[in-house]
Order: structure tokens, then C-alpha cells, then sequence
């Protein structure tokens, strides 16, 4: 009987382990779309750090997968949350299976030694590189300081207070990369215009929480912040509900985060994920991958970082002036004569 | 440095303190419940999550964050039974069952939400969820005011019910019945009672602290918003907090709002200390109260056994002569 009811534990445990962090198969498109059908068929797998459903980074990541698939009917994609942990088993698990496998967060470190046990997959690690070339490996990396510059100016302009804040998910390279940028941003604007801006920060140390998210937000707002840039993943989340309950303003991550709250996100700061994995595996497809071995450093010039103020018809609260003035500052930062400063 | 006490003792801080107390003190009340039958409940994370994503379902099917609260009540009931068929009924190690009943809600909440909202999770439906209530009188006074007022009814009904669960277990048989439950389960079997059935009892009664907790989660602290792994380990500080209050729901509602006070401390000193660090502070927090509740019972035992000595001494005494 106890063996019994142990067995039975057992499975429970499986199950809801499976169902945590199971696979999820997404072919939205399977024979009937375009795309040449002779050709062999290519598996992709996205291996994000933690789970689906933040409408940005990770989010965007399967969007560019599945738009793959949608337009070759050879492209199967398939999709692994690791739930912020065994990251290695994960990578493992898709690369026994996937031809291409796409490693979506910073924590990936051990690509640079796993990819080299499967030498016929091609990897794509998206957000870090790793610290030596590894021939299968495509490093993206974005330069998140640019465009983070923009929406500092931005945020700064828009504030009434002169107090503008940010929230980070964890005291981390990647996440201080954005702040960096930003600061940087609201004091190119205090310099031009003579002002002074403070710019305040916290961090959640928690991207699921958005509880904490909203707490971090209000703490800033008593510090008197009233344009606040959300780093946060899905305790981001928080933060727009803070800046709608007590009216100040918001700056969305990574995708165009506008639709989530029209009325307080102003903009966005857009890391174009999805595209850009889109655009290497559309390389890998037409037979070129000589991107694999490289680190790709994707910025302003190149147009996967930018600034999003969401779809035409909504809310604008960013003045055209300001949009115009945002444009010209980018046009400075690729032609080199605004250098951003970076942590990497 | 007046500067930085200043922030960090702002009304901010001590609404803060409130908010995020209330979710570990509604659970922690749950976990005294069953820590006082003799079940050491681990999976209060796991209940807690389910609760937060019930409410926000039932609010978004009936229009209303009450009968979301409800609702998340009502699955707390069928939590507690489902825990209590295990643990009492069919006497696996509730530890066990504990970790299995969190795992299994982090999956279940997930497909669930992805079933019912789709991929991108809550955002975008018209939920409805609890609106602050302002206290006419106290509300106008400036420091106190500001922290007691306009908070959401959970808050206040934490209060309530912090007073109802004190009296329960400490001043009603059944409260009674319970701890014989835990304590000397044979006693209170020969007195005719079935200490299985007070497992049971206790076993619901968490259940449905943990969904109210839940419900608060999603629907009073956050404006009807379900996140995967929105729990974020409250369950297990709350079940630190039964630990240290000894099961005394009067005592877990202070421990956690100790908690509350030291996250939202720890919130506002980031810019002075690594955020790292701060982070830390709640758990650093827990294992010093830990040895602070192992120590003092240590120490209780100790004079508890000098007592017996000095009391068993005079008859002692007396025989000599």
C-alpha cells in the first residue's frame, strides 16, 4: 500500500512537472502556407529562462519563431520554459531534438560549453555572448543603452517634477545596461536645457512579482518620480498599475508594451527580439550561416532598438516635437557623435 | 542621515507594511490551523497561487471581486480537503504532499490561465477588483492616517478575523480540540472525539485562509492581475512566521507585518546598499528568528526542568526528617 500511494506521489509530482515546464508544440502554420515544401524539414526550439506570458522579451521571442514557421512550412517550432531553473538540461533536452535552438535570456552561460557537444545544431544565444567565439553559436546581443538613451530623454522631457525613476529586475549587466543609457538620456536633456534631473532607481530582484513591481513603482513616486521606466519582465506589470492608480507616467520594455495601458505608457524601448531571430534563421534557411561563430551586435543603426509609441491610432501623450527631437538624437547616436555609455 | 531615516520611516513604508503583510498573515493564520492538528503544511505556496488565480476567474465570471473572493474561498475548501485526503486520510508524509501540492499548483494555475486568458495572461480583460476604502475620521489625520486609510476590505478583514481565529483556537472547544489534535491526538480520542475529524477541520480552514490570501493577492494588492508564479514565496514566509508566533494566529499576523516592514525597509535602502542585500533582508530576518525560537524554547526547558528540581526538592526534604 505505501509502495502504492509512493508510486502514485511520484507521478503526481511528474505530472505537475511536466505541466510546469513541459514543451509546448506551436505550428500555427503547418502544410497549407507558403514556403517551399521539398525542403527538409528544420525544428527550432526557444529555450527561455523563465516562462511565457511577459509580453515582452520572452514573449517576442516565440512571436518571431512562429512567423518563421508561418511562412515556411519546413520550420516546426517548438517552445521550453525553464521556469528559472535547470537551464543546462533544458538546452540539452531541445538540442536533442532541434536542428536550431534558441536560448532566450542572459542566464545561458553554458551554452559556450554545451553547443559544442552537438556540433549539428546551430545555436542562437539571444541577449549575452559568450566569452569566446564557439563556432555553432550565434551571440545577439542589443544595445539596449541606445536605446534606453531615448527614452531617458524622453522620460525626462516629460517630467513635471524633474524627478524621473527606473526599475530594474535584478542588479545585473544586462538590466544596469538600460539604466545606464537611461540616466545618461535625462541628463543629455538637464545639459541642453538646463534643468536638473534626478533620476531615481530600485530594483525588484523578482521578474514574477508584480506586487513587487508595484511596490518598487510607489516607492519611486514618493521619491517624487513621475515618469517611471519599467526593466522587469512580468513585475512590470505592477508598475503600470501603480502609475495608473496614482496618475503618473510609465515606459514600457523590450516589445511596444503601448496597448497594455494606452492612458500612462508613453512609449516604449524596444528590443526587437523576435525579428532578429527571425532574420538569422531566415539566413540559416537561404543556406548562409556565417553568422554562426560571431557575436551580432544588433543597435539604433541596424533597427532592432528603438523607441515604440504604439499603434497609430492610440493615445499619444508624447508631443511630435518631441518624437522629431527623439529622432534626430537617434540619427546622432548612429552616425557616432552621441556615444552612449554601456556596463558590458 | 535624518535624510535617509526619514524616507525609510515614511508613510510609505508602514503602508507598504500592511499590503504586503496581509497575503502572509491571512496564509499564516492558515498554517497556525494546521500546525496546531500536528500537520506541518509546506504547500501553502501552492494553495496561495491557486487562490489568486480562482479569485481572479470568479471575478471575471460574475462581474464582481467579492464573488471572485468567494469563489477563491470556496476552491480553498476544496484545496483543504484534497490535502486533509492525503494527509489524514491516507497518512502520507505531508511534507511530501506539501511540495507535490506546489508543484502541482504552479502547473495547474499555468494551464489554466493560458486556457482561460491566453498566452499573455490577465491584462486586456475587465476584471473587476477591490477599490480602497477611505476611513472618514482617521483618514484625515495626517501620519496614521495615511497608513490606516485606504486600504482594500481584505486589510481590514484580516484584522477581523486575526481577532476570530484567537478566539477560535484559544477560547472555543473546537479550537481546543484541535490542538489536542496536534499535542496528545489518544487523549482526545478517549474523550470521544475524532482527532482525524479536527485534521480535517483544520485542514479546511487553511485551505481557505490560503485562498482568501490568495484572492487578496490578485485582487486587492494588485488591480485584478494573475501572473504565473505571482505567489512568489509567500507561502513559505508564511509558514516562518507560524513557526516563530508558535502557532498563535494573534502572533503570525505580528510577524508578518514584521515582515512587511523589513521588505519595504529594505525597498527604500537600496540606494545606500546593494539591492542584493536588501533582497536578503527577510530571509536573513527569518533564520535569525528561527534561533531565536529554538533558543528561547531551549532556554524555557532548561528553567521549566530547574523549576520541577526546586518544586520536587522540599518533599525531598520533609522524607529526611
Amino acid at each position: 500500500m505505501k509502495k502504492l500511494l509512493a508510486l502514485a506521489m511520484i507521478l503526481v509530482l511528474a505530472l505537475g512537472l511536466l505541466a510546469g515546464c513541459g514543451e509546448t508544440a506551436n505550428d500555427p502554420g503547418t502544410e497549407t502556407s507558403g514556403g517551399s515544401t521539398t525542403e527538409e524539414e528544420l525544428s527550432v526550439y526557444v529555450v527561455v529562462s523563465s516562462t511565457f506570458g511577459d509580453r515582452s522579451f520572452n514573449d517576442s521571442a516565440l512571436e518571431g519563431a512562429n512567423k518563421l514557421a508561418e511562412e515556411h512550412s519546413n520550420v516546426k517550432v517548438n517552445s521550453i520554459e525553464c521556469n528559472n531553473e535547470n537551464f543546462d538540461a533544458q538546452m540539452q533536452n531541445a538540442a536533442d531534438n532541434a536542428d536550431v535552438v534558441v536560448c532566450v535570456g542572459w542566464e545561458f552561460y553554458n551554452v559556450e560549453t554545451i553547443a559544442p557537444d552537438y556540433p549539428d545544431v546551430h545555436w542562437i544565444w539571444v541577449d549575452n555572448a559568450t566569452g569566446a567565439p564557439v563556432e555553432n553559436v550565434l551571440n545577439i546581443t542589443y544595445a539596449q543603452n541606445e536605446g534606453s538613451f531615448l527614452v531617458g530623454y524622453i522620460a525626462a522631457a516629460m517630467s513635471e517634477s524633474g524627478v524621473i525613476g527606473a526599475i530594474g529586475g535584478e542588479d545585473s549587466d544586462t538590466i544596469n545596461d538600460f539604466i545606464v543609457g537611461y540616466k545618461q538620456g535625462a541628463q543629455y536633456y538637464a545639459d541642453e536645457n538646463n534643468t536638473t534631473i534626478t533620476v531615481e532607481t530600485n530594483y525588484t530582484n523578482d521578474y514574477d512579482d508584480p506586487a513587487k513591481g508595484k511596490e518598487c513603482a510607489l516607492a519611486l513616486n514618493d521619491l517624487g518620480a513621475d515618469v517611471i521606466f519599467q526593466i522587469a519582465s512580468k513585475a512590470g506589470d505592477g508598475v503600470f498599475e501603480a502609475a495608473e492608480e496614482r496618475g503618473f507616467y510609465a515606459i514600457g520594455v523590450d516589445s511596444d508594451q503601448k496597448y497594455i495601458n494606452p492612458e500612462v505608457i508613453i512609449c516604449s524601448m524596444k528590443k526587437e527580439v523576435g525579428n532578429s531571430i527571425y532574420e538569422a534563421v531566415t539566413q540559416l534557411l537561404g543556406g548562409d550561416d556565417s553568422l554562426w561563430g560571431t557575436t551580432w551586435e544588433t543597435d539604433l543603426a541596424s533597427g532592432y532598438v528603438g523607441v515604440g509609441y504604439g499603434e497609430e491610432d492610440a493615445v499619444q501623450q508624447v508631443s511630435d516635437e518631441l518624437k522629431a527631437k527623439v529622432d534626430e538624437l537617434a540619427e546622432q547616436i548612429v552616425s557616432g557623435d552621441i556615444v552612449v555609455d554601456t556596463v558590458r | 542621515m535624518i535624510e535617509i531615516l526619514a524616507q525609510v520611516f515614511s508613510a510609505g513604508t508602514f503602508t507598504q507594511m500592511l499590503r504586503s503583510a496581509t497575503p502572509v498573515a491571512l496564509a499564516a493564520m492558515g498554517g497556525s490551523m494546521t500546525e496546531h492538528a500536528g500537520i506541518m503544511n509546506i504547500g501553502m505556496d501552492g494553495m496561495i497561487l491557486m487562490g489568486a488565480l480562482i479569485g481572479v476567474l470568479g471575478s471575471y465570471m460574475f462581474g464582481s471581486a467579492a464573488a471572485g473572493v468567494m469563489a477563491a474561498v470556496l476552491f480553498g475548501i476544496l484545496v483543504g480537503l484534497f490535502f486533509a485526503l492525503f494527509v489524514v486520510k491516507l497518512r502520507s508524509d505531508e511534507f511530501i504532499i506539501g511540495c507535490a501540492l506546489n508543484v502541482f499548483a504552479n502547473g495547474f494555475t499555468a494551464y489554466v490561465s493560458r486556457s482561460v486568458f491566453g498566452f499573455s495572461g490577465t491584462s486586456g480583460y475587465e476584471i473587476d477588483y477591490m477599490q480602497p476604502i477611505d476611513i472618514p475620521v482617521i483618514g484625515d489625520i495626517p501620519f496614521i492616517g495615511e497608513i490606516l486609510s485606504g486600504n482594500t476590505a481584505l486589510v481590514y478583514i484580516t484584522w477581523i478575523l486575526v481577532l476570530v481565529m484567537w478566539a477560535f483556537v484559544y477560547r472555543t472547544p473546537r479550537g481546543f480540540y484541535i490542538r489536542a489534535a496536534g499535542e496528545k491526538p489518544e487523549t482526545l480520542r478517549t474523550a470521544g472525539i475524532s482527532p482525524e475529524r479536527m485534521k480535517w477541520l483544520a485542514s479546511i480552514l487553511c485551505g481557505m485562509l490560503c485562498g482568501l490570501s490568495g484572492a487578496y493577492l490578485s485582487l486587492g494588492y494588485l488591480n485584478g492581475t494573475f501572473v504565473e508564479g505571482m505567489s512568489a514565496s509567500r507561502g513559505f514566509i508564511a509558514f516562518a512566521c507560524v513557526i516563530f508566533a508558535a502557532a498563535n494566529p494573534a502572533k503570525a499576523y505580528l510577524a508578518a507585518l514584521m515582515f512587511g516592514f523589513f521588505d519595504a525597509i529594505g525597498l527604500r535602502l537600496q540606494n545606500y546598499i546593494s539591492s542584493d542585500l536588501t533582497s536578503a533582508i527577510p530571509y536573513a530576518i527569518t533564520i535569525i528568528m528561527m534561533v531565536y525560537v529554538v533558543v528561547s524554547k531551549e532556554r524555557r526547558r532548561r528553567s521549566g526542568r530547574a523549576a520541577a528540581k526546586t518544586s520536587a526538592a522540599p518533599p525531598a526534604e520533609g522524607a529526611g526528617t
